[in-house]
């Protein structure tokens, strides 16, 4: 199959995944027991709340007119207004994506090279002193959960070493304005990732250079850095990208527990705020965003990987 | 003739305290074949890769390798790109990541002289590629150069891997059974390629258990018996006159002479033929078989007359119940998004104790008829019946009985075993799955099987990736009949073996089928095995049977072009006028857009009994 082929069969995919999630984000409010209007107004309600909350749901209309307006509004980018704060879900959504995005796209920026540089380092010396010193460093790392590490990296170095600033209060959310917030949250994001994606690389790289055609390619007279590179790199590159995608993913949905150890207005901070005030709008438009982008980052892989492992039957 | 290109002196290798190649000598000269000729494990391709200068894990090598005068060893290697090597499954050397005119490209540009202007440099390593295609025959086009090694069929994905040795400048090729698993027609393509590179001035080196392609293209062989040399002369001369016993053994059924029937006489009048198989007979043959279906077992022996040895009363069709009838199959392939029918409305039956052959050139859908009935793949219509009630059409549908009752063994022997566990373990384990026993009876019959296909006790103790292919062809057979099959699907069971073994397991499968009524569904290539096994031939082009006989018939008479052209005697195809004018575009081509029709010589193929094509 081509690739322009395959492209569009999983974009119309992706399309009915998002509207599916669309779907299933609007059912979940409906399905709230009792009325709606009373269990988001909160704990002690009082009827003017109700009412407010009412009119601003529009409860009062039929669902099927509702849902209807929901999915046009979100054609439109209209996510609705936020019940807390009154100002629309798409610029509360577009203010906490910043440092999330920032966040993410930096971990991207420092991880790819590092856990592929580290995988294809283990594996050129597999089973020496140096596979085995990496390898037990990244498990160790793995094994660490996140508010353990960060909470560790804020004591010793935000507050004992003084090195960097323990969170990232004061920031207003431009993080870029004070560089140095932003070293300990990116330790503790790359942690976890190094280690499975190295993993991969390292696994998938030895595989490659004990291949057939690695030794084929060597016979030919290709020299030792193509071999590595051109040859057997793109090999064990195609369970990369897939784990990838997933750390993409996870990252560009606001890592909870970081947003909150260093006081990061992420999207993730967002999330736990809507919760916590039962903001639905913003709930809703969180959960559709998040799959927007799952959707897209997996589509990418995928067509990356449908590039990498040309042979295999393709993910559909 | 210019000198001597390859010395070979006194080359030894151990592993494990066991010798696999015992004090080697040879030269080989530049526009000569040398062809290496032995049993599977007898030490060709341990050869064949210490000229490259390399060896197996825990393989030693000492004694002397010349390459052009400069010794090679593991620690010096030849200079790349000097000797080209086609290993027996070229797809395992293509990076399936990379585009096959990307690597191509690379290969020229490493071995043409640097320097020159920037178009110079662009354009020659273009010309280079477009000359190296050229010689071995492939489409010189973009559309080819743009595509993955798996978008090539088989014989191309083999002129490739000859095209990059060419454009490193190999004046030495080691080819590693060229041909097995191809089609008559692809064999006599391989032939004339080997020849029309040594008749350009390269050195070949040909490992072979193909006697056909052997006499056909080597100016001389060397036959090999467990690591040490028996014989060695110029291959008319071998062939006319063999000295050495194994030489005689390993010629003994040249494909000519098997005449159906005939083949399994041979070997038991044969004297010193190491035929425990035929020795164990009486009371071994499977007893698994038998407690399992006494039924066909019965229907098998009451066959009146079944001397093994008669031709004329190899059993015709009717009156025979049919064990495995198949019913207006289709099936498809999906993939790219399209589908492709396979089999159109394909129709069989099969009695216990009766062998139908299947032929046709690769792609024509042999092996996808085979799947169906294995429940390996679903088919889109039609029914398959097993003593006339019908399988299911997956393999998680079926229950064990039925599992058992079809066995299949797979042309890839290695692909079929997981590396990491002993051999024995997993032949015995389709009876402890399948069989219900406990896991030491299971062993038990595993190593008595074993020891029927000639798989020695030591050996099956081992990591499959310590056998050779050969070796587990006949551990693969072992595990299907461990199991107490009924039926017993063969997809070129003997492709990739020698004369000797291949004998040994024709033997087996021929006495199982009469002893205990086993169907046997053969897939072949071989016209030997189909002469041998069969007593009736279905020929398959484009999804369905265009011609269907009695075996005698068929591989004498056949009425289509295309199964005479897959069927008769080679002897006999040079005598009679060549058909392939008549034989229509093939599915394999008629399905891959590229060009693929390129020349078919006649001349060279296998049916040319001197060496005409060399000179």
């Amino acid at each position: 199959m081509s690739l322009p082929r395959y492209a569009t069969g999983r974009l119309l995919l992706g399309l009915g995944q998002v509207v599916g999630v669309a779907t299933l984000v609007f059912v979940l409010t409906e399905a709230l027991p009792g009325d709606a209007a009373v269990v988001i107004a909160g704990d002690q309600p009082d009827p003017e709340r109700i009412a407010a909350v009412r009119t601003a749901l529009e409860l009062d209309r039929p669902a099927w007119q509702r849902y209807l307006d929901w999915l046009a509004d979100l054609l439109r980018g209209d996510l609705g207004v936020s019940l807390v704060s009154g100002r629309p879900v798409a610029d509360v959504l577009t203010a906490n994506a910043g440092p999330t995005v920032l966040l993410a796209v930096l971990t991207l920026l420092l991880l790819v090279p590092l856990a592929v540089g580290v995988g294809m380092l283990a594996a050129r010396r597999e089973g020496g002193r140096l596979d085995r010193a990496l390898s037990a460093t990244v498990v160790g790392l793995y094994a660490i959960p996140e508010f353990a590490l960060a909470v560790l990296l804020v004591a010793l170095f935000g507050v004992h070493l003084g090195w960097f600033p323990p969170t990232a209060v004061g920031t207003g959310g431009n993080l870029l304005a004070q560089p140095a917030v932003l070293v300990l949250p990116l330790v503790v994001l790359l942690a976890r990732p190094v280690c499975s994606l190295s993993r991969l690389t390292r696994a998938g790289m030895i595989e490659a250079a004990g291949s057939a055609y690695v030794a084929h390619a060597r016979r030919l007279g290709v020299p030792g850095h193509r071999l590595w590179l051109g040859h057997a790199l793109p090999n064990a590159l195609a369970p990369v990208v897939q784990q990838l995608a997933r750390t993409t993913d996870w990252l560009l949905g606001g890592v909870i527990v970081v947003e909150a150890v260093f006081v990061v207005p992420g999207l993730g901070t967002a999330l736990v705020d809507a919760v916590t005030a039962r903001d639905v709008p913003t709930i809703q438009g969180l959960c559709v965003l998040v799959a927007v982008v799952t959707v897209t980052v997996n589509l990418a892989a995928d067509l990356v990987a449908f590039r990498l492992a040309p042979a295999a039957p393709v993910a559909r | 003739m210019s000198g001597v290109l390859l010395r070979v002196a006194a080359l030894r290798a151990e592993a494990g305290g066991r010798r696999l190649v015992d004090d080697v000598s040879f030269t080989l000269a530049a526009g000569r074949v040398l062809a290496l000729v032995g049993m599977s494990g007898s030490g060709k391709t341990t050869i064949g890769r210490a000229l490259l200068g390399e060896a197996g894990p825990g393989v030693r090598l000492t004694g002397r390798v010349e390459v052009a005068g400069r010794p090679v060893d593991p620690a010096h290697p030849p200079p790349a790109g000097t000797v080209g090597y086609v290993p027996q499954q070229p797809s395992a050397v293509l990076n399936p990541v990379r585009r096959v005119g990307t690597v191509l490209h690379e290969i020229a540009r490493r071995h043409l002289p640097p320097g020159g202007t920037w178009r110079e440099r662009r354009d020659r390593p273009r010309r280079a590629v477009r000359e190296a295609l050229r010689r071995v025959a492939l489409p010189t086009d973009r559309d080819l150069l743009r595509r993955f090694p798996h978008q090539l069929s088989g014989g191309q994905q083999q002129r490739l891997v000859v095209a990059h040795a060419l454009l490193a400048g190999a004046h030495l090729l080691v080819a590693d059974e060229p041909t097995t698993g191809q089609d008559n027609l692809t064999r006599r393509d391989v032939a004339a390629e080997l020849s029309a590179l040594a008749g350009a001035g390269m050195a070949v080196l040909l490992l072979s258990h193909d006697l056909h392609l052997v006499r056909a293209v080597a100016d001389e062989m060397l036959v090999l018996h467990r690591g040490r040399r028996v014989e060695a002369g110029p291959t008319a001369e071998v062939f006319a006159a063999p000295r050495h016993e194994w030489t005689r053994r390993l010629l003994a059924a040249p494909p000519a002479d098997a005449r159906p029937g005939t083949a399994s006489c041979l070997t038991e009048d044969r004297p010193g033929t190491p035929s425990r198989l035929a020795h164990d007979r009486p009371g071994t043959p499977s007893r698994l078989a038998h407690d399992r279906h006494t039924a066909p077992s019965r229907l098998a022996h009451e066959r009146p007359g079944t001397p093994p040895c008669l031709t004329d009363d190899r059993p015709g069709t009717p009156e025979r119940p049919s064990l495995l009838a198949v019913a207006d199959l289709v099936a498809e392939h999906t993939g790219g998004g399209r589908r492709r029918t396979v089999l159109t409305g394909v129709g069989l039956t099969l009695a216990a104790g009766e062998c139908l052959a299947l032929v046709g050139r690769s792609g024509s859908g042999k092996t996808t008829l085979a799947r169906c009935v294995a429940g390996l793949h679903r088919p889109r219509a039609g029914t398959v019946r097993l003593a006339g009630r019908p399988l299911a059409t997956t393999l998680d549908r079926r229950d064990r009985a039925d599992l058992a009752a079809v066995q299949y063994v797979f042309q890839d022997a290695r692909a079929s075993f997981d590396p990491g566990r002993p051999v024995l373990d997993q032949v015995a384990r389709p009876a402890v799955r399948l069989g219900g026993r406990s896991v030491g009876a299971a062993r038990e019959a595993a190593r008595a099987v074993l020891d029927r296909v000639g798989l020695a006790g030591h050996l099956v103790t081992r990591d499959p990736g310590r056998l050779s292919g050969g070796e587990l062809h006949r551990a693969a057979l072992a595990r299907a009949l461990l199991a107490g099959p009924r039926v017993l699907i063969c997809d070129e069971i003997t492709a990739g073996l020698d004369a000797v073994t291949r004998d040994r397991i024709l033997t087996l499968v021929d006495e199982l089928r009469r002893a205990d009524g086993l169907a046997l569904l053969v897939i072949s290539h071989d016209r030997e095995v189909v002469a041998r096994l069969a007593d009736r031939v279905a020929v398959l082009h484009d999804g369905r049977v265009v011609e269907d006989g009695p075996a005698a018939t068929m591989l004498t008479a056949a009425r289509h072009s295309l199964s005479r052209s897959l069927l008769h005697d080679a002897a006999q195809g040079a005598r009679q006028p060549h058909p392939h004018g008549d034989v229509s575009p093939t599915p394999a081509t008629a399905r891959r857009p590229a060009p693929d029709q390129h020349r078919r010589t006649p001349m060279c193929g296998p049916t040319s009994t001197g060496k005409s094509q060399l000179e």
